[in-house]
């Protein structure tokens, strides 16, 4: 008689979570059809082709106007929680493409990177497909004389999906490996009780995860560069907000547009 | 994609075959299709399930490592995180975020560093101690808590059964 009680209302408890994984499903599926129309790095355009995202939106619109002001253009990506680090790995190594000598330093940079996170108790075994990619962008884009020419194959490995997402796991290893190398400083910016180390396994490891401050400041510091993110939402005023990170670094290699939960890169 | 995941597959069948952990057996069903794999996972000693030998399934996505697989006994079971169809319900099988047990928000999750051997070390972890508080089987977790002596009865049969001994 237990028995058949059990059968019985196991069936039916199984029955409300198998309809919570059926939700997640089809928002997963939803989510994955918008991200896909859209390319992972897209084509540079003009800062006014904003306008057509917001055009009854008075208050973007000063900003856009505001924001066209200060940049010359717009490279978009895909808004698939990736966005940060794609965009920031994108800037960046296109921004080194045009000195050679910073480009070398960053490249030897990497190249000595995959052994400090197994330093760091990164397990090797995990760790080599993503950083035998990340070596693999840099060398061919390297072995390109002509810097456009690299900037082109580079825009290509950033649209092919397996070269993008690994470049972008790397890219989160690195970043998860600084914030728990300082991690008695990175604590502070973290709420609640969680660890650095379960942050970093929770927020900063798994794909899709999307970016905050704390994710920006670690990929700065552990690549030697700097971020200015340009903020842009409808709070305020009539002007964007700029933010520098690290907050002493007045020459930043790369600019990010963010607005609410989305990053694109900027140009001057 | 599709292509690095077999490759990653294949150094993670590599490595399991070489150093296999205690008490697990696990790889692709057939050669020619590595998204599908085989464990074989022994009852852990000192628990209700010691000695049992318990067979499941694992399926792969395209873009795994980056995606994780999802898991599902093809035995009988009777566990507070393992669904009366035998797929397995633990915390390191989703991705932050995707969270169908509301998990505690220290709970190991996936991530593309983790691998098919610390899953199946998760799984005899939670074979061991199950956590009552994410029930994929609400029966099971009750008995744990509630009547522990007929929640090992019922382990023991189910052991049995995977050995083929006649309960």
């Amino acid at each position: 008689m237990k028995m058949a009680d059990k059968s019985e209302s196991s069936t039916n408890s199984d029955t409300p979570t198998n309809q919570d994984e059926l939700i997640l499903a089809q928002q997963r599926k939803i989510q994955q059809e918008i991200s896909d129309t859209i390319p992972l790095v897209g084509p540079l355009d003009q800062i006014s082709s904003l306008e057509s995202e917001y055009s009854t939106d008075t208050i973007y619109l000063a900003k856009i106007k505001d924001l066209s002001s200060k940049y010359k253009s717009i490279r978009r990506t895909r808004p698939d929680g990736n966005c940060f680090f794609r965009a920031f790995g994108y800037a960046y190594i296109e921004k080194l493409l045009d000195d050679k000598e910073q480009f070398s330093l960053f490249y030897d940079l990497v190249e000595k990177s995959k052994n400090s996170l197994v330093a760091l108790g990164f397990p090797q075994f995990t760790v080599e497909d993503f950083y035998d990619t990340f070596m693999e962008v840099l060398k061919r884009i390297n072995d390109i004389d002509d810097a456009s020419d690299a900037k082109k194959e580079l825009h290509n490995l950033f649209n092919e999906q397996g070269y993008s997402d690994y470049m972008v796991v790397y890219l989160r290893l690195l970043t998860s490996g600084q914030l728990q190398k300082e991690q008695i400083f990175y604590s502070f910016f973290i709420d609640g009780e969680r660890t650095v180390a379960d942050f970093c396994h929770q927020e900063v490891e798994p794909m899709y995860k999307e970016s905050d401050h704390i994710h920006i400041m670690g990929a700065c510091s552990v690549l030697l560069t700097g971020v200015r993110v340009v903020y842009m939402d409808r709070g305020g005023n009539t002007s964007v907000t700029e933010h520098n990170i690290p907050q002493d670094r007045l020459t930043p290699d790369v600019y990010l547009l963010y607005r609410p939960g989305h990053y694109d890169i900027l140009y001057l | 994609m599709a292509g690095s995941a077999v490759r990653r597959l294949l150094a993670e069948y590599k490595q399991l075959t070489l150093n296999p952990p205690e008490g697990i057996i696990a790889g692709p069903i057939d050669e020619d299709n590595f998204f599908e794999w085989e464990a074989l996972i022994t009852g852990p000693e000192g628990t209700c399930f010691e000695g049992g030998v318990f067979p499941a399934k694992l399926i792969f996505p395209r873009d795994y490592p980056l995606s994780p697989p999802k898991m599902q006994f093809t035995c009988e079971m009777f566990h507070p995180n393992i669904y009366s169809d035998g797929r397995v319900c633990i915390s390191i099988l989703h991705a932050p975020g995707d969270d169908p047990m509301g998990y505690e928000s220290s709970a190991e999750r996936w991530s593309p560093v983790q691998s098919v051997e610390k899953i199946l070390l998760s799984v005899v972890s939670m074979l061991a101690e199950p956590n009552d508080e994410s029930g994929a089987n609400v029966d099971a977790a009750k008995m744990w808590r509630e009547n522990r002596d007929e929640f090992n009865k019922i382990a023991e049969r189910i052991v049995r059964r995977t050995l083929g001994i006649p309960a």
